[in-house]
């Protein structure tokens, strides 16, 4: 209650502070786009090489249900990657924090396999796993569960030991310490984590794609670009890069759930 | 509720008469670090008896908090006993209620919420709690301050909810680390007068920390004097002022001012 009384005060100025974000980013774009569509012209560069971003648009509107077929591929993905990097990442954060054991072992282990280049992992993920949607997904995974497991564990460790105390004096239960003391602390920093691993998982996809795939917007690059269609590149590019920006918007209002994080 | 009930409810086998030592200290020392390590706190000892309200005072540093820690079962000790209502103190008990120099609320939680996880810590789910709850916030003067979290109220506020967390359970022993110590002095005025006005509604036996000659004159029975590290008790003084206390005739009284001579020589500030 107290929460919306404070942000119906306040109403109407974060409101007209939005259209000023957004006036201001459309212009920048515009601008960008407009120099871009003059030097292209200017410097009579070909097509194949940079397209202007008019034909890029039309490209987009001319394969959107090619672009929006294989985003829809890369999307399962990224979704199926990114929640089992969530449920793992989370269950190992919770292991190495409450076990010791784990903590010597396997610790080392995350920080050591976040060491090995990824992207020269997918050759092999693809043999392992096959053409298919599996392949990607583990690439997904990959991508996306270091920083959960970093995040998450920053999260738990950072209760004060002020609370610990106060949770001991009030004889709580290390079961009711987790629920309500330690996993509430560590939200924010979990949410962070999400942050950065959603990006990622983008990419992991695509890089997925790009070492072997029949389909999903990397593959779409791959085929667009081998047969000089560098205007449909550039739109599915758009395209990656909006499945990007829409899934960290989720995870962004999901934010606002936690939002004890500066109090 | 009536508070004999609950007394007799949570101790069937032995009741205690008030005026009886509930909190006994026997020679307990206390070291950080291991050995050779500070000493926090030598052969101290001390009781307090059933609905006394006891100030601890003492320079920073002397152990006194390591003393209200002890007592509260938050960290080990070496000696004879600590024993809290004739029982052993290794761990947190049911019948002591602890609060901090920090609030220490969950910021997700309301007042509401706060205070019922004074409760719901321990396991229990009485079939009373909201009256409880409604009781505590009218106890407390926080009426209308229910849906709030800890960031919308101000210090004082928030301490009273700290200390309605510890009364909710209704624990027959309060334990207070400087509850008042990060408060403006004029704020602090005013809760300790609360603080008077609660203790003299729910009789507890209080332990009270502070740095302040005054606080612990006006709202104590007995204060205890602490030495420099290692903490040892110099001085056992009785509060002869009538309860219950008014806040401007307790002030003004003579012998006020003379116990607060006193206790500031001793602590060796005049």
């Amino acid at each position: 209650m107290a929460v919306q009384d404070s942000t119906a005060r306040q109403g109407p100025k974060p409101v007209l502070r939005l259209n000023r974000n957004i006036v201001d980013a459309v212009v920048f774009f515009a601008l960008l786009a407009a120099l871009w569509e003059i030097a292209v012209r200017a410097f009579e560069i070909k097509e194949y090489l940079l397209p202007t971003p008019g034909a890029i648009f039309v490209a987009f509107w001319e394969y959107r249900t090619l672009i929006w077929q294989n985003g829809l591929v890369t999307f399962e993905e990224v979704i199926i990657g990114f929640l089992a990097a969530v449920v793992i990442g989370v269950a190992i954060a919770g292991t190495i924090f409450f076990v010791p054991v784990a903590r010597r072992t396997i610790y080392p282990l995350v920080i050591a396999l976040q060491g090995v280049p990824k992207v020269a992992l997918a050759p092999l993920i693809i043999v392992w796993a096959g053409y298919g949607l599996s392949s990607k997904v583990i690439m997904v995974f990959l991508f996306a569960f270091f920083p959960i497991v970093i995040s998450t564990l920053g999260g738990l460790n950072s209760t004060t030991e002020n609370l610990s105390e106060h949770f001991r004096a009030l004889r709580a239960s290390r079961w009711f310490t987790f629920w309500r003391l330690q996993l509430p602390t560590a939200l924010p920093n979990f949410i962070d984590g999400c942050k950065v691993a959603m990006p990622l998982a983008v990419i992991g996809a695509v890089v997925g794609e790009f070492v072997g795939s029949s389909d999903g917007l990397g593959n779409l690059i791959l085929s667009a670009t081998s047969s000089a269609k560098t205007d449909l590149t550039f739109a599915t590019l758009l395209a990656v890069t909006a499945l990007s920006l829409v899934l960290y918007g989720i995870i962004e209002a999901l934010e606002r759930f936690v939002w004890w994080r500066a109090k | 509720m009536v508070e004999s009930e609950m007394n007799t409810m949570r101790l069937p086998e032995k009741s205690v008469e008030a005026g009886d030592v509930v909190v006994s200290i026997d020679n307990i020392t206390k070291t950080y670090g291991g050995p050779g390590g500070i000493l926090a706190l030598e052969e101290t000892s001390m009781q307090i008896r059933d609905c006394e309200f006891v100030s601890l005072i003492g320079p920073s540093g002397c152990g006194k908090s390591t003393l209200l820690r002890i007592v509260g079962g938050l960290i080990p000790y070496v000696g004879d006993a600590v024993t809290v209502l004739g029982r052993k103190v290794v761990s947190p008990l049911d019948e002591i209620g602890i609060v901090f120099q920090n609030a220490n609320l969950l910021p997700w939680r309301t007042v509401v919420g706060n205070l019922r996880l004074g409760i719901e810590a321990g396991g229990a789910r009485p079939a009373d709690l909201d009256e409880r709850i409604d009781s505590m916030i009218e106890l407390l003067g926080l009426g209308g301050f229910e849906k709030r979290y800890p960031h919308e109220l101000s210090g004082g506020m928030q301490q009273r909810v700290a200390i309605g967390q510890a009364l909710i359970r209704n624990p027959r022993i309060l334990l207070m680390d400087e509850p008042f110590g990060a408060l403006d002095a004029l704020t602090r005025d005013r809760m300790n007068i609360e603080l008077l006005r609660i203790w003299e509604a729910q009789r507890k036996t209080v332990l009270l920390v502070t740095h302040s000659v005054v606080e612990s004159v006006f709202l104590s029975d007995r204060v205890l004097v602490m030495s420099e590290r290692p903490g040892r008790i110099i001085e056992d003084l009785r509060i002869d002022l009538p309860h219950p206390r008014d806040p401007k005739a307790t002030r003004a009284a003579k012998v006020f001012g003379e116990y607060v001579v006193h206790l500031t020589e001793l602590l060796g500030v005049i």
